[in-house]
């Protein structure tokens, strides 16, 4: 491997359509799979491909991603040369209005100062919301060996694919992209979807900033979408399992796959080359008591389970009481279910409380939520 | 550069736990797994860093390797410090002469060198073989009330099991008269846990007079703390209430594996006033498929269950795979066991395969007939192994 390469992760440009679960967090650091939050593919994916010099655009509640990153050392990245960066969006003194970025081009403008120090040959650039574990490593070669001037990670969609936030669709024929448009749902013409994980030299970034300063865009999917035809863009086929979080929904019905998917599972958290790292917090082991059942589930660290939980994923510190049944339900750390409870299509954020024998039920299409800190 | 600490930790981690046999013939026994995800050296540092001590020696001696690579920098504890913290002190060549530690006492003598670059006002001795929690700061507290210059802590053991102890007799104040090691016939209750608070300047003239003593066999229970005691020196004790265990056989370690389960369990890991830190990685989420059964037991991450467990402890990334029982046991990391596969009353330790349809272990076997597979085994399908 003699490739040098930089990671920028975009941690929050669609906040808006994921609203109850962004209410106190960025994308970035939604709690995802049992014990993740989804910046932590992205980083892993970096570290995994021995990329370590990390930038993670940040605009709006980024608090949440900030202790969650801390020094980075959980994923290597407290380092002395590279290492892990926040950009987050500044006020001076003079200027009272805020540069918050709420798009891909704003955001790399804003940093260019940063970039033009890159001594890295690559810029891998990332977005928060497709979650998948891919061998980066694998796509910067093809991406050399094409000598493409940008290489765009793909994936297969199917008919029934819809997303709450138009994506970028494409064709390519050959790999060579043929045509790029913006769609909420599946098209003919353009059957595969961007993961929004391009890779390209650090050099051509520069110049596409030159143009995009010069002609004042502010969209780098526009910018795509005005170059394809007269460069070198090209595909990268990701066929493994993508969960693409554009809205609750996509949310609930990711983390059940997860659960339902044996195919899911080995792709996103099984690969031993390739483990998905996160902050880690010394939790005890989840203890199982003489009342415990549990049937196709996920379970991170510290839960303890004294009623029966069937098709769902707890996260750290969840207590579930005796003769409660937690049911096709996602409940965020430190969640209380207290004893003869009963929850079914649940999403219940951090540390919510849920009261003796109540009983709280959504369905497939309709998961119910329930907020941070509240007492039900 | 000067760094006053008032007090530093030598933990003598270099025991080779020979009673844990195949458990301890690749491992130092402080590395030795305990409790799902934690090793049993992670008791004493959690207690240190818990008790505001954040300068600790771990001297280590036998099969370091994995004990090494486990401490690390000392992170998982906060011990990476850029004053003081987390040093591991291996026994060394020096100008003159070299050697192995020769006992407890030997050393920390080899290492007074590192105990004065911190110039500390006092010393903690602590063994890297005991499950407990403790708050050594209120130990320092009592060691300061009454003037002594070493204060040993105790504990309350059975009277029956006393002479397998070093036995204080104390006076009503706690003022310690008479120290037996492993007496024949016990005239109280009162174990040393082997938790020592020296001031600095008795504990190395004591370790000095020692070394020169020929005829020493340089340990503290046998040598140092009867010697003090000859020549008159102010020593009390320190009474501790709470769980102790010494997992040094493995019926005491199944046992204390089995502390931790049960819905009381008499020793609870899960308690944020006093965490129990230990080397985290990122493993998957445990996993537990249809037909899995689980009860009064403890899971630890990256498992995958698909068969039955019921009052074991499950340690990170095992695979209990379909129509697969285990039963009153301990299985140490990364061990797989087969479909159709029974295990009871044993300990599996790490990167074992026990194959298909394979049993090991008596059903309710008495725990003095545990059966042990050793790291890295394979259990051909279909054998029968009973200790």
């Amino acid at each position: 491997m003699a490739f040098s390469a930089v990671g920028i992760i975009f941690s929050s440009l669609n906040d808006g359509t994921l609203s109850r679960l962004t209410n106190d967090r960025t994308v970035a650091a939604i709690p995802f799979a049992c014990r993740y939050r989804l910046v932590d593919f992205c980083l892993s994916n970096l570290v995994n491909a021995n990329i370590s010099n990390i930038h993670i655009v940040a605009n709006y509640n980024y608090r949440s991603l900030i202790e969650h990153i801390g020094s980075g050392k959980d994923w290597d990245l407290a380092r002395r040369t590279g290492g892990i960066k926040v950009i987050s969006p500044f006020q001076t003194a003079t200027s009272s209005s805020l540069k918050v970025f709420s798009r891909h081009m704003e955001a790399l403008k804003s940093m260019r100062d940063y970039i033009d120090e890159f001594k890295e040959d690559y810029v891998v650039l990332m977005d928060s919301d497709h979650v998948l574990n891919i061998d980066i490593t694998d796509v910067i070669a093809e991406h050399e060996k094409s000598g493409a001037s940008v290489t765009m990670v793909t994936h297969p969609i199917s008919k029934e694919y819809t997303s709450k936030v138009p994506r970028m669709m494409i064709s390519a024929d050959d790999g060579r992209i043929k045509d790029i448009s913006m769609s909420k749902t599946y098209t003919q013409s353009n059957p595969e979807m961007s993961l929004n994980i391009f890779v390209m030299s650090t050099s051509y970034l520069q110049i596409m900033l030159d143009q995009a300063e010069a002609k004042s865009l502010n969209s780098l999917t526009g910018y795509f979408a005005m170059h394809f035809d007269r460069s070198n863009y090209r595909t990268y086929k990701y066929e493994g399992y993508v969960a693409s979080v554009s809205s609750f929904l996509d949310y609930y019905r990711c983390s059940m796959e997860l659960v339902n998917n044996k195919e899911a599972r080995a792709s996103l958290l099984w690969k031993k080359e390739f483990p998905i790292f996160t902050r880690v917090h010394n939790s005890a082991p989840v203890s199982h008591t003489s009342t415990a059942k549990i049937e196709n589930s996920m379970l991170a660290d510290e839960c303890v389970i004294e009623g029966t939980v069937i098709n769902s994923v707890l996260f750290r510190g969840v207590h579930v009481g005796k003769g409660a049944v937690v049911k096709d339900s996602v409940l965020f750390h430190g969640t209380y279910v207290a004893d003869n409870a009963e929850l079914n299509c649940m999403v219940t954020d951090k540390d919510v409380m849920i009261s003796d024998g109540v009983k709280l039920s959504g369905n497939p299409n309709m998961p119910f939520y329930v907020q941070k800190n509240r007492k039900v | 550069m000067y760094c006053k600490k008032e007090c530093i930790a030598m933990l003598l981690a270099g025991g080779q736990g020979s009673r844990l046999y195949d458990l301890t013939k690749q491992t130092a026994k402080p590395a030795v797994s305990f409790g799902g995800k934690y090793k049993i050296i992670d008791f004493p540092l959690s207690n240190c860093i818990n008790s505001g001590i954040d300068t600790v020696g771990v001297l280590t001696q036998y099969q370091p390797l994995a004990l090494n690579e486990y401490i690390g920098n000392g992170e998982p504890w906060d011990l990476d410090r850029t004053r003081g913290g987390l040093s591991v002190l291996p026994p060394y060549q020096g100008n003159k002469n070299s050697d192995w530690y020769k006992g407890t006492a030997n050393a920390i003598y080899q290492n007074i060198n590192f105990i004065k670059q911190f110039n500390p006002d006092y010393v903690l001795i602590l063994s890297g073989d005991h499950i407990y929690k403790m708050d050594y700061s209120k130990m320092l507290e009592t060691h300061k009330e009454t003037g002594a210059v070493c204060t040993v802590a105790t504990i309350t053991v059975p009277i029956e099991e006393a002479s397998r102890f070093g036995i204080c007799n104390t006076n009503e104040d706690g003022r310690i008269y008479e120290f037996e090691e492993k007496p024949k016939v016990p005239k109280n209750n009162q174990a040393s846990m082997g938790i020592y608070i020296f001031n600095t300047d008795t504990l190395i003239e004591y370790l000095e007079t020692d070394e020169a003593d020929e005829k020493s066999s340089n340990d503290f229970g046998k040598n140092i703390i009867p010697n003090l005691l000859n020549n008159g020196e102010k020593l009390y004790s320190y009474r501790f209430s709470g769980y102790w265990k010494d997992v040094g056989t493995i019926s005491s370690l199944w046992e204390s594996n089995m502390d931790l389960i049960g819905d009381n369990p008499v020793l609870n890991l899960a308690d944020d006033d006093f965490k129990i830190f230990s080397r985290n990685f990122a493993r998957a989420p445990q996993y537990h498929g249809e037909k899995s059964r689980v009860i009064n037991s403890l899971i630890s991450e990256g498992c995958q269950i698909y068969g039955t467990v019921e009052n074991s402890v499950i340690s990170g990334g095992v695979i209990i795979e379909d129509g697969a029982v285990v039963k009153d046991s301990v299985i140490m990391d990364d061990v797989i066991i087969k479909s159709g596969a029974k295990v009871y009353m044993s300990i599996i330790d790490s990167d074992s395969i026990i194959g298909e349809g394979a049993i090991v272990g008596k059903e309710n076997a008495d725990k003095s007939n545990i059966t042990v597979i050793a790291k890295y085994s394979e259990i051909e399908k279909n054998s029968v192994i009973v200790k």
